[in-house]
């Protein structure tokens, strides 16, 4: 019969072997030819943006034909894990970093360093408000989306009613810049009044919450809800569906294209817009490998205007780059599905 | 040296000469369990060399040996807790190795251990069916056969317990009554009881005595392990005697007499129990007026003066340790006064009592006198720091030199002062709350029940010191269970009865009878 | 007494394998986590290069000097039998609070923002104090509660911002050196000796481990269990609300989403440390270790490029497996 002790002590020389042989292999693995070396800081692996994101550079024909090694780092939506996910990219001499900051200030301090010690750093999605430190960005103007996705809201409710509005983590630049194209186009609409506005750290659940409380604060008053993100408008859909509300009745928006919104919008329930994760990841790798090897480097993402896209690549030499939004409809959400399951 | 008798007629077999029963052996044969040379060691250090043991169907089998002897190590081995590292052990007739106590107590055997784990918070029918529970449907218990199945057992045993108590609510000595009933409930043919009458008192002990002998009638063989001698030669038939992990002796109880027994066990001739030299009292030390708290206990007024013991008497749930501990400051009261050098003192938490002086030997020495995982050093110490530290940080020279002071002055045996306590025997636990008391140089000493669950050695050695302590002007309170112990080691005894107190008598001129008497 | 006798000694089978066993188990469980450690770094700088240098070190220490300081509380809490579940909310409120100090034209001091931290923090930790001591809340419900309150107080207090800008000689205490060693890591190191020195040295220490071993006996030997129970936690506050500045000048950012679920890792330093959660035994130097594990893991899988779903299985498997060897060592003394 086995004992505690004795099943204690064979688990103890289990995991030392099974480290022994993980390491043996991951060591095996490096012995081989020097590909660039790229490491990916992303936001936090618990949001799809994220990881369709990662996915997307993964994707990259140069990362899959081993041109390029990429290692993705998985920020945990932390300001603190990024810089020292940071510190150890300089420990471990990479080629390139590829950023997606968590915080707007904080996010400068790693940054630095990564200058200090001549790694170039590539920023996506999410500023930094000393941009110069950044080689270059690519991203989609938040502005602009926060302007679509409020005109589209509008729109529906017929110019005037009230508002809802959901935002994303305080401090994070899309929650900052969002909101400018938000306000904007509500300073042109002045029937419109705004009854709550609160964040949900880009959550569903915490959307959800948010959304609960306040149908049961202000009832059969709400016409419109903003949601900085798709995570948090299929949050407050949720909410509104549990309520038995038809979607006529509230104009629900978001922001990324994840693949639930896109559902929804199949379904008539809610609007979005496409934030391109793919043109922005490969983007961003096509701008890496030409800052390393050169001018002479063809780009391989097919949002370049040379390889049939829509975005200039300008020799990959410009400092930003905005990527499109593809604001979503009934008509081509169906392609952007069927795009989604290749992945 | 091994003390030896010849003659196979009086059926005494000594180290080296025993036999096992073997191949005659079957399941009908008489000899329930057998064992021989068994050894154990624990982390190196041996504790049993060559345990042996015979075991007859319907006979009262008594394991004596002082502490260290290996009488646990023994009856753990027996039971399955532990596997032994050499010898042989025989149930029915086969030779077994058990795994787990699951595997003895499929065989046949069960035990009734010393330390009581009951669940306290289930009732007392749930915990004698524990892993038993009765079933309706195979899925639900069944609640009602439950408890009418536990109250005719109790009803047989003659004990006056209520089955739909909550263990919580009882006191040691009923958690021990309880633990035995399940015990025997569950009806195997070998019953092994570790100290079943530690906590339990006189009365309680007869209910126990006749419960064993209506077993005995059945063909059932206990093996008794106990301190108490007189227990010993009152229902044991045959007895095997163990000292410092090695078989000393086995014969039958009726070939030897309590004094030989006492010397083989602890190795060297004493004398019977005697009782104190009455003196003249003195000043009045310590006195508490007026304690009660709600039933546990009411209106007492005691007082002990310079020199004295002063010994508490009472069945189970009388009100003594409860009334000890409310006047130590660690349970609460209602109402009472302490006087110590007629001074009026105010005593609200266990700190003011040791400030004035007062220092307790509580009576579960594992729940609430030692902190088990740390070492003897700590424990020894925790109560007296101030005296070791300066500025709050502990001068480590200071603690060292007092802590092994008080293990010479006590002969506390323990490989080094950094062994944690749980390793020791029971007196040498004991030894150690002593110890941590005497570190504070209290003038007034509660002790209760400390002499429990501890050898023949260690008693005397308990008994020597309150002897000392009280003669050098100290006052001492000392409750026991023990009629002889408080006999023989009282000035006066106090006799509680249902939480007030019933009598005094001094103990030069009290008998048995008259106390067990007046305790109800 | 009887002398030994080998004849029967000689006579008698012994089990030799599973005494040897016996030995080796003893061994691993005794010194398993230092072990562990030393295994871990030697097969990092197999598989990675610059895992030995010195900057990488620096900055494992480094990274592991926020969990470290609240780990040292943490170990406190748990040598009571307690728990604190709170200590990343204090954290976050002591981070802005001291922020908002450094702030603006006119910042005060680092020193008396950092004091205003870990006044903050105790004051938490004397909440749950009293809510556990006094009023007998189990550790695990009153800091349950009271994780939700300080998070709930930090954005109230932030209004949900970050607050940024933070004064330079304030964020030396996160980004600067001293003689050559981060700020951080000195604090953690200070904070480790005077944690190290107390639990060993100190009356106050034999308290805490009586306390946590077995509060009755405590108790009766005069110790005031209430006031112990009490100053665990306000300790662990006052530590919490010294780490939270740190990592503000670390991050260059008070974030009120800072230290969203470090009190998890905290408690699996300890754990793994060996200190175990019934409380009275373990120490300080066995806290460091589990830190110190924590950071190599994460700092090497990391390195490797591991990702970090496996760092986060591997990081429960080593907390498991330490619960079972503490848990067997106390089978078999």
């Amino acid at each position: 019969m086995m004992t505690l002790g004795k099943i204690t002590r064979r688990a103890i020389l289990a995991l030392a072997s099974i480290s022994v042989a993980a390491v043996s292999a991951g060591f095996v693995a490096t012995a081989e030819a020097k590909p660039v070396r790229i490491a990916a800081i992303v936001l936090g692996l618990t949001s799809e943006f994220n990881v369709l994101w990662a996915d997307a550079a993964k994707a990259h024909p140069r990362v899959a034909d081993g041109t390029v090694q990429l290692t993705i780092m998985d920020g945990r939506i932390d300001a603190f894990v990024q810089s020292n996910l940071m510190d150890s990219a300089i420990t471990e001499k990479y080629d390139a970093v590829l950023f997606v900051p968590v915080d707007v200030n904080a996010g400068n301090a790693p940054v630095q360093r990564a200058a200090d010690a001549g790694i170039p750093v590539f920023g996506s999605n999410s500023l930094i408000t000393k941009m110069n430190l950044y080689t270059s960005f690519i991203n989609s103007d938040d502005v602009q989306a926060g302007e679509i996705e409020a005109k589209s809201v509008i729109d529906k409710m017929g110019g005037k009613g009230n508002v809802v509005i959901i935002e994303g983590p305080i401090g994070q630049s899309a929650q900052i810049q969002r909101k400018e194209g938000i306000d904007k186009i509500l300073a042109a609409n002045p029937d419109v009044k705004v009854l709550e506005i609160k964040t949900a750290n880009w959550s569903r659940a915490e959307a959800q919450s948010l959304m609960e409380n306040w149908l049961t604060a202000h009832p059969d008053r709400i016409n419109g809800v903003i949601a900085e993100n798709d995570e948090e408008m299929l949050g407050a859909l949720q909410a509104v569906k549990a309520r038995n509300i038809p979607s006529t009745k509230i104009a629900l928006a978001g922001i990324d294209g994840v693949t639930d919104a896109l559902v929804a919008v199949k379904r008539g329930e809610a609007m979005t817009t496409l934030q391109d994760a793919t043109g922005q990841a490969q983007g961003l790798v096509d701008l890496a490998l030409r800052h390393i090897q050169g001018d002479a480097y063809k780009p391989a993402a097919a949002l370049w205007d040379v390889n049939g896209g829509a975005l200039a690549w300008q020799s990959g030499a410009s400092r930003h780059y905005f990527v499109p939004w593809v604001p979503v409809t009934a008509a081509n959400v169906d392609a952007l599905m069927a795009m989604r399951k290749t992945h | 040296m091994l003390i030896g008798l010849t003659g196979a007629a009086s059926g005494v077999a000594v180290a080296g000469e025993v036999e096992i029963d073997s191949g005659v052996v079957g399941a009908t044969s008489d000899i329930l369990l057998s064992a021989v040379d068994v050894a154990k060691s624990y982390s190196g250090v041996p504790a049993l060399f060559d345990g042996c043991i015979k075991l007859r169907r319907g006979s009262v089998h008594a394991l004596c040996g002082g502490n260290g002897a290996g009488k646990s190590t023994f009856l753990n081995i027996l039971v399955g807790l532990h596997q032994a590292d050499g010898g042989i052990v025989l149930c029915k007739g086969r030779a077994v190795r058990y795994a787990s106590p699951a595997e003895a107590f499929a065989d046949g055997i069960a035990i009734i251990t010393q330390e009581l784990s009951p669940v306290l918070d289930m009732t007392v029918a749930e915990n004698v069916h524990l892993g038993r529970e009765p079933r309706r449907a195979s899925w639900f218990v069944d609640k009602r056969r439950m408890i009418s199945a536990t109250r005719s057992l109790f009803e047989r045993l003659r004990m006056d317990i209520d089955p739909k108590a909550r263990m919580r609510s009882l006191s040691v000595g009923q958690i021990q009554l309880v633990e035995i009933a399940k015990a025997i409930d569950r009806e195997g043919e070998i019953l092994i009881m570790d100290e079943p009458t530690s906590a339990i008192g006189e009365r309680e002990t007869d209910i126990l005595f006749e419960a064993i002998r209506s077993l005995q009638a059945h063909g059932v063989g206990i093996i008794y392990v106990s301190h108490r001698i007189a227990d010993i030669f009152s229902i044991a038939d045959s007895y095997t005697v163990l000292r410092d992990g090695r078989f000393v002796e086995t014969g039958a109880v009726a070939n030897i007499d309590r004094q030989r027994l006492i010397s083989l066990i602890v190795g060297r001739s004493l004398s019977d129990h005697e009782k104190r030299p009455a003196t003249a009292r003195g000043e009045v030390m310590f006195a508490a007026k007026g304690f009660s708290r709600g039933n546990s206990f009411r209106d007492i007024d005691i007082d002990v003066a310079r020199g004295e013991i002063v010994g508490l008497y009472g069945l189970l749930g009388s009100g003594r340790s409860e009334f000890v501990n409310a006047v130590y400051g660690n349970e609460p009261k209602d109402s009472g006064e302490v006087f110590v050098e007629g001074r009026r003192v105010d005593i609200r938490t266990p700190a003011d009592a040791l400030r004035c002086g007062m220092a307790i030997v509580t009576e579960d020495r594992k729940e609430t006198g030692l902190v088990l995982t740390s070492s003897v050093r700590t424990n020894i110490s925790i109560a007296a720091l101030r005296r070791f530290s300066r500025f709050g940080a502990i001068v480590g020279r200071r603690e060292v030199a007092a802590v092994d002071r008080q293990i010479a002055h006590f002969a506390i045996k323990t490989a080094s002062r950094e062994v944690p306590v749980m390793r020791l025997s029971g007196g040498n636990q004991q030894k150690v709350v002593f110890a941590r008391c005497v570190e504070t140089a209290p003038r007034i000493l509660i002790c209760d029940e400390p002499t429990r669950g501890i050898d023949e050695g260690a008693k005397r050695d308990v008994y020597a010191f309150l002897a000392s302590f009280a003669a050098k002007g100290n006052a001492v309170l000392l409750i026991s269970s023990e009629v002889t112990e408080i006999l023989a080691n009282a000035d006066r005894i106090i006799v509680f009865r249902r939480g007030r107190i019933a009598g005094e008598l001094r103990a030069s001129t009290a008998t048995q009878q008259s106390l067990v008497h007046l305790a109800g | 007494m009887s002398t030994p006798n080998a004849s029967v000694e000689a006579r008698t089978p012994r089990f030799p394998a599973q005494a040897r066993w016996q030995a080796i188990g003893r061994f691993i469980s005794g010194y398993g986590i230092v072990l562990s450690l030393i295994i871990m770094v030697v097969f990092l700088a197999f598989a990675s290069e610059s895992f030995l240098s010195v900057v990488n070190l620096m900055n494992i220490l480094r990274q592991v000097s926020i969990n470290g300081i609240m780990a040292m509380g943490m170990t406190f809490v748990i040598l009571t039998a307690g728990i604190d579940l709170s200590i990343g909310s204090t954290l976050a409120i002591a981070g802005v609070v001291s922020g908002r100090l450094v702030i603006g034209d006119d910042p005060l001091s680092p020193i008396l923002a950092i004091l205003a931290g870990i006044l903050t923090g105790s004051l938490f930790g004397s909440i749950n104090g009293a809510l556990i001591a006094r009023l007998r809340v189990p550790p695990f419900v009153a800091t349950l509660g009271m994780m939700s309150m300080a998070r709930g107080a930090t954005l109230l207090y932030s209004g949900g911002r970050p607050t940024p800008e933070l004064s330079a000689d304030f964020l030396w205490l996160g980004q600067g050196f001293l003689l050559g060693i981060p700020v951080p890591v000195i604090v953690f190191a200070a904070v480790f000796l005077v944690s190290w020195i107390v639990l060993r040295f100190s009356v106050y220490g034999r308290w805490v481990y009586a306390v946590g071993g077995n509060p009755r006996s405590a108790k009766t030997s005069g110790i005031n269990v209430d006031a112990v129970v009490f100053s665990v936690y306000v300790v662990m506050g006052a530590l919490a609300g010294l780490a939270g500045p740190i990592l503000a000048a670390r991050t260059t950012t008070a974030l009120p989403q800072a230290g969203l679920g470090y009190e998890l890792d905290a408690i699996a330093a300890v754990v793994i440390g060996g200190t175990s959660l019934t409380g009275g035994v373990g120490s300080v130097a066995n806290t460091l270790i589990g830190t110190l594990i924590i950071g190599v893991m994460n700092n090497g899988l990391d390195l490797m490029g591991v990702s970090s779903y496996y760092q986060q299985i591997v990081k429960g498997a080593i907390i498991v497996l330490a619960v079972l060897i503490d848990h067997s060592r106390r089978k078999n003394p």
